[in-house]
């Protein structure tokens, strides 16, 4: 009773009570429920859509057996024991990783470099080259694996071209290394585009006034491009390498459409090999759910040391 | 103003949940739309599916109101349907009626049979069908499929080009290897063609060569017999001399290959006898073909000019209208010899089922093949093809060999390739 006569603002025992019912629905608390309130719609159906699917392959993971009738396998770690021992798996691991060392360094780089020409104010037709290079991204991926697979043909375009210009036809996609090699180049065809519209958006953030700053102390345009506008786009780059590490540890559109896994293997992803356990040959999904938590241990060591190496807010 | 944006906030949000809601329909089943109607799923128009077709016309005589839902679904694309609906354990989704490459029944049948329906009640009389065929079907004593067309093969050679160099094909007829890659070489010289095309990485080719000595990739117990299998060393031997030679050109896709003999730039192939649907398309080509058996393998035991690649049966899956299914494969595939004689000169189907074997329509001289009775050449050589091992690892075999040929054509040593390609089963084989 006493509590409703104090005087506001005084801090005695009696008013505790009021205290606390305010600072219980105070509007900070409120806020946060609010917040929650909004949140909890989405974060329960990711939670269903995706968590819940990754605990459950990761069971799936330490079972063994044929077909439907799946068992806990003994040793519970068998299938990643056997994973060390399966040759091909190391094939592909080793293919899957020189896609990643080769192509995402080249693709982020020329990524880089267009979208630092197209911000030149004095670049004439800007919206036609924009598009043109933006343009790869929009096609389907298999369309344009299918489109790759015919040109780079025993009979395809460029053999032909070569064969004009008085060179040898080569077999593209019958040897290891020239197929491995036309699938990096399908991949930067594809995603250069893509990473470089990221770069275009975070050039647009980086004050003109730098740059002319630099270039009144004597710089020159790679001087200035690689002291002044590369470090700013930092965040950018941690982006981009992240989304282009993740996407690159999962290829499989390309491996399957464009080289077929390429000759014997030489070409093949992990989750190209993946799908090839668990639905081309006597299934096994088990051991598939294994290899994908190996691909998602690669994604997550890799994008840890990315964000340790490259984010400076720590 | 107010009422507006009132009216179009909810129109905003009942609208969404209207679209979601229209777009879970359930599903009817194959078998709940229509008591006469079958959905199947097959590959391959000109051959296949054409089968279906006239099938479904016989079986229409007696029964008029009966109807086929045929799907066109590519082996590759069926087998991997088969793997997630089983999987899933979604078998309600399946067709009545599907058909299977013989390799590959074992394989589905031991590792989902939940998938099948067998053919214990039916009518079909398997007496009328070879042992080695209706055996790929035929698991723990259950029949589970109807054996469709035979995979024996074939040497298909072109007359005129072989003419040019001076052959006819008696040259090429009960001949070894070592004979065949000498008078390729001339052919070749002569005409600028070569005799013999195929996938790269693919070893339909050794396959055969290896059937034809009477050898598999596992033994009766299901052991893989991969390294130390003389012929199969052999047979990757002749290989290797063919693409080498320049008589064996690779190709990247089954379109290519299928393009090298029907555009003139391949005068042959040696393939099961199916491959003669696709050969007849190239209609400007009449006339110029001839069928012979193969060469056989030099200096191994057992070694014939017979052998077989493919060759498909019929299966009835766990969600269909049995009795019909049953009933409709019983009449037709199994009991038609109408049937056979309609589908034989088009697209090539050579029966297994017996009698249909002893109808006229098989001596009829084939106008395309220079008037050779061609079917009845081939099921005289089915007779004589040996039969082999498959089991359930059975693609896996293959593939491990796929690998193993690209590498030895690469450089690599032989015995260390086929070695690593036993490890790679053995592993597959848990």
């Amino acid at each position: 009773m006493s509590a409703l006569t104090t005087t506001p603002g005084g801090r005695g025992g009696s008013s505790d009570a009021r205290d606390l019912k305010r600072r219980w629905l105070g509007t900070d608390r409120r806020h946060n429920l609010t917040g929650w309130a909004f949140l909890l719609p989405a974060a329960l159906l990711i939670v269903l859509v995706s968590f819940v699917p990754m605990i459950q392959a990761f069971i799936l993971s330490l079972q063994t057996g044929r077909g439907t009738r799946l068992e806990f396998a003994d040793p519970l770690w068998y299938n990643y024991q056997r994973l060390l021992g399966d040759e091909i798996f190391k094939q592909t691991l080793g293919n899957t990783l020189i896609y990643l060392v080769i192509q995402v360094p080249i693709m982020l780089i020329l990524a880089m470099v267009l979208a630092n020409l197209l911000n030149n104010p004095n670049l004439r037709f800007k919206a036609f080259w924009r598009t043109a290079i933006f343009l790869p991204c929009a096609v389907s991926l298999v369309s344009y694996s299918l489109v790759f697979r015919t040109m780079f043909a025993n009979d395809g375009f460029v053999n032909d071209v070569l064969t004009t210009f008085g060179g040898q036809p080569v077999n593209w996609l019958g040897e290891a290394d020239t197929a491995r090699f036309v699938l990096i180049l399908g991949l930067l065809w594809r995603w250069t585009g893509y990473n470089m519209i990221f770069f275009l958006a975070g050039l647009q953030n980086i004050d003109r006034s730098t740059l002319e700053a630099a270039r009144v102390d004597g710089a020159n345009a790679l001087q200035v491009f690689w002291r002044v506008t590369v470090p700013q786009l930092r965040p950018i780059i941690l982006l981009t390498a992240i989304m282009s590490t993740n996407g690159t540890l999962q290829l499989f559109d390309e491996s399957w459409a464009l080289t077929r896994g390429g000759p014997a293997y030489a070409s093949m992803s992990v989750s190209h090999y993946l799908y090839e356990v668990s639905f081309q040959r006597n299934p096994n999904f088990g051991y598939g759910a294994a290899l994908a938590y190996v691909i998602l241990i690669l994604v997550a060591v890799l994008a840890f040391i990315q964000m340790k190496v490259g984010d400076k807010r720590g | 103003m107010k009422r507006m944006t009132k009216v179009a906030t909810a129109v905003a949000m009942t609208l969404p949940l209207a679209l979601i809601m229209s777009g879970c329909t359930s599903d009817t089943g194959p078998s709940e739309a229509d008591d006469n109607t079958l959905t199947v799923w097959a590959w391959d128009p000109n051959f296949n599916i054409y089968a279906l077709q006239e099938a479904e016309k016989i079986y229409q005589q007696d029964h008029p109101d009966f109807k086929l839902d045929i799907v066109e679904t590519p082996w590759d694309d069926l087998q991997t349907k088969l793997t997630t609906l089983a999987q899933s354990q979604e078998t309600s989704e399946l067709p009545d009626i599907f058909l299977m490459q013989n390799n590959a029944f074992q394989k589905n049948v031991i590792n989902y049979p939940d998938l099948f329906s067998d053919f214990s009640d039916s009518s079909v009389d398997y007496s009328q069908f070879p042992q080695a065929v209706a055996d790929y079907s035929t698991i723990d004593g259950v029949n589970y499929g109807i054996p469709f067309d035979s995979g024996t093969a074939v040497q298909a050679l072109r007359t005129d080009v072989l003419t040019e160099a001076g052959y006819t094909v008696a040259d090429f007829t009960d001949i070894t290897w070592d004979d065949f890659v000498t008078k390729a070489k001339d052919v070749l010289a002569k005409t600028g063609k070569p005799l013999l095309s195929g996938q790269a990485g693919s070893s339909d080719m050794i396959m055969m060569m290896l059937q034809s000595a009477g050898a598999s990739l596992f033994d009766a117990d299901g052991t893989p017999t991969i390294a130390d299998n003389d012929a199969l060393e052999a047979a990757i031997d002749t290989y290797i001399e063919l693409v080498d030679a320049g008589i064996f050109i690779e190709v990247n896709s089954w379109d290519e290959y299928i393009g090298t003999f029907v555009n003139g730039s391949v005068a042959g192939t040696i393939q099961g006898v199916w491959i003669v649907g696709s050969i007849q398309t190239a209609a400007d080509q009449s006339g110029k073909w001839a069928i012979t058996d193969l060469p056989k393998l030099d200096g191994v035991s057992g070694a014939t000019n017979y052998s077989a690649n493919g060759g498909s049966s019929w299966a009835v899956s766990s969600n269909a209208n049995v009795e019909l299914a049953q009933d409709f494969l019983a009449s037709t595939f199994a009991g038609s010899t109408a049937l056979y004689d309609t589908i034989l000169p088009k697209s090539g189907a050579v029966a297994n089922w017996t009698p249909a074997g002893a109808s006229d329509v098989y001596a009829q001289p084939s106008e395309f093949f220079g008037g050779q009775p061609i079917f009845a050449d081939v099921v005289a050589f089915g007779a004589d093809v040996p039969s082999n091992n498959t089991g359930a690892y059975y693609y896996e075999a293959r593939d491990a060999v796929s690998a193993a040929i690209t590498k030895i054509i690469g450089g690599a040593d032989a015995k260390e390739a086929l070695a690593e390609a036993q490890s790679t089963v053995e592993f597959a084989m848990g």
